[in-house]
């Protein structure tokens, strides 16, 4: 069945593309306006879990603190908008580029640490940010937050609402995974996953360690950010409570469910993520202990997620080491016969 | 010359220290000595105080049943950690085992609010609350008890590690478990219940926090993990007595921090603390010999 599917779509390759392109470009036609703001959510989920999946996934390291970087982003395009009355789209790029930027802070320490270690300084990390975002009343409007902020403007159209800022997050996403479809492609992308299953063998054959490390985590953080500054337009307001930790391992939950070190794997965990909080929306506070009791169930069953990178240290190696059993096994047979 | 202002927050600081110093022994013990890498601490320390609080509301003002309550329902809960996150993951990369006790950790604080409610519960007064004076300085009976207690476990629990003969023998599971295995030790059972001890001492700190600042709720563990890590790093994750150490002058740095600046700042200066020492110190301050990182 999988098979035959795949052959379908080796063969029409460039149709299903445009097919899916069509739907998706005309959906608020025949989407009604709540389920249009659940699809808003899901591409901004996109956008934020695929940021955590190019550090956590491709490069194997363990950021916990996407929040915080979604709150730089969100923090500079709110004050370049309502402040300095910068247009929204050129306040998009400064808005990624100061969340690259701490990305690349946090890098620092990260190049010394692994697992848990790293982890904690991410959280840490995280938590500061919001922190400082609460406490400097003088910026960040502190408690208050920012409000009013435009939606923006495209060609003389007003992309307010739903329906019409849709095409907004549709943009991103689609840029988002051309971009990183292309990176993980070229050499860096390849630094990376060499990263990812062994730092010691990837040293020794000459990747540079730190430097990919810091573009990593930078890349990573970027489109943190620019999830974080489209958000801002789209919400109209922001205030600290939006970025707390809870969020950042929500964001998580998503990416282990979805799937690890994939392009699509983001996607899938987001959708699943929204459909189960619109599904679950009768036993309403149950809901995170399902979405909890679900990424321990990923962990036991399936390591990598849904749609994960099968076969990589993601995987627990349990793939591997079945491959290399079976591989003992077919030699022994052969020797026999 | 100090001012009698200074005299208290130091006071106050060496107090929370100490609280913060029973927390960083008990990760010191689950992330250095056994070797596993959990994020549930935090969540631990709220169970602690839950069973103590229910305990006191039950039972009436008996320290050492509450003592008792929150000892046994984190080890319960460490029990199932054990079960649910490392039992099944003790050979396979560290990051999976982590991401179940984030999962974990989420469950549990989740539960807490719909079984406990999300609103900030009064603890007892459990201790009356009288103030001694040493000259300067002035010094209220709560504190003293929780020094006392805290110091008490410590002591306890050192000579469980250095004497006895299930100490020896989780210290060599740290070292090598093929190895330990070989000369005969329940690796897995060690394990359990070095996580179970660790676990302990968490819950136990929760009922100390819960008398200290008189209120519990469900999401008091989350940044209180963080403390127990920036405190425990100190001692590069492996050392106990560094540990300790650092989770006193974690609760002294905050205090004279918030002294200086306002207290919306207490957390800053805790996570910065974890963030420089991270940077300058990821090791800490311990030579490691064989010891897993």
């Amino acid at each position: 069945m999988i098979d035959r599917m795949k052959d379908i779509y080796a063969k029409h390759k460039i149709a299903a593309w445009l097919i899916l392109l069509a739907i998706l470009v005309t959906m608020p036609m025949y989407v009604s306006i709540s389920n249009m703001r659940i699809v808003c959510r899901i591409m901004l989920y996109v956008i934020l879990a695929g940021g955590l999946n190019i550090i956590n996934g491709y490069c194997g390291q363990l950021c916990f603190g996407i929040a915080g970087f979604y709150c730089v982003g969100s923090y500079v395009q709110a004050v370049l908008m309502k402040t300095y009355h910068v247009s929204f789209w050129l306040a998009l790029i400064p808005s990624g580029i100061a969340a690259a930027l701490i990305g690349a802070l946090v890098a620092l320490p990260a190049l010394r640490l692994k697992g848990i270690f790293l982890g904690m300084i991410t959280i840490g990390f995280s938590e500061l940010v919001r922190l400082i975002a609460l406490n400097w009343t003088s910026v960040t409007g502190g408690a208050m937050g920012i409000k009013g902020i435009m939606a923006p403007k495209f060609f003389g159209i007003k992309l307010g609402g739903a329906s019409k800022y849709y095409y907004i997050f549709l943009g991103v996403v689609l840029i988002y995974l051309f971009c990183t479809n292309r990176i993980i492609r070229s050499r860096v992308g390849r630094a990376w996953l060499s990263i990812r299953e062994d730092e010691l063998a990837a040293k020794s054959l000459g990747v540079d360690i730190k430097r990919y490390k810091i573009l990593n985590f930078m890349y990573g953080s970027f489109w943190a950010g620019i999830a974080g500054a489209v958000y801002v337009a789209y919400s109209s307001y922001v205030d600290s409570t939006y970025f707390t930790l809870d969020e950042g391992f929500n964001v998580l939950g998503m990416l282990i469910i979805g799937g690890q070190g994939t392009l699509i794997g983001p996607i899938v965990g987001s959708v699943v993520a929204q459909v189960l909080t619109e599904a679950l929306r009768v036993i309403n506070i149950w809901r995170y202990v399902v979405y909890a009791g679900l990424i321990i169930l990923m962990m036991w069953v399936r390591p990598q997620g849904l749609v994960g990178a099968s076969g990589s240290m993601l995987a627990g190696n349990k793939a591997e080491k079945k491959k290399a059993a079976k591989g003992c096994v077919e030699k022994l047979e052969r020797k026999e016969a | 010359m100090l001012s009698q202002y200074m005299i208290n927050q130091l006071v106050n600081g060496l107090c929370q220290g100490f609280i913060y110093a029973l927390i960083a022994l008990g990760f010191a013990v689950i992330v250095g000595i056994v070797g596993l890498a959990t994020f549930t601490h935090g969540e631990i320390i709220m169970i602690g105080a839950y069973a103590s609080y229910y305990i006191f509301s039950a039972c009436g003002n008996n320290l050492f049943l509450g003592l008792f309550a929150s000892f046994c329902a984190s080890w319960l809960v460490g029990i199932l950690v054990y079960k649910l996150c490392y039992e099944q993951f003790l050979n396979v990369p560290e990051h999976i085992s982590l991401i179940c006790t984030i999962g974990f950790s989420m469950l549990l604080k989740n539960l807490a609010q719909i079984f406990f409610g999300t609103e900030k519960k009064p603890m007892l007064d459990i201790i009356d609350n009288r103030i001694y004076s040493l000259g300067p300085v002035e010094i209220s009976k709560v504190q003293i008890v929780i020094m006392v207690t805290v110091l008490a476990l410590s002591a306890l629990m050192m000579m469980i590690f250095n004497w006895t003969k299930w100490g020896v023998a989780l210290r060599s599971v740290s070292q090598n478990r093929e190895a330990a295995a070989l000369v005969g030790i329940n690796v897995k059972q060690t394990i359990m219940v070095g996580n179970c001890i660790g676990c302990a001492m968490a819950g136990v700190a929760g009922m100390l926090i819960g008398i200290y600042y008189q209120a519990i709720y469900p999401t008091m563990g989350a940044t209180l993990s963080m403390k127990a890590f920036a405190a425990a790093t100190l001692g590069g994750l492996t050392s106990v007595p560094l540990s300790a150490l650092g989770g006193g002058i974690l609760g002294l740095i905050e205090n004279l921090g918030i002294s200086i600046s306002s207290a919306s700042f207490r957390d800053v200066f805790s996570f910065g603390f974890l963030i420089i020492i991270l940077i300058f110190k990821p090791t800490g301050f311990v030579k490691r010999k064989g010891v897993r990182p």
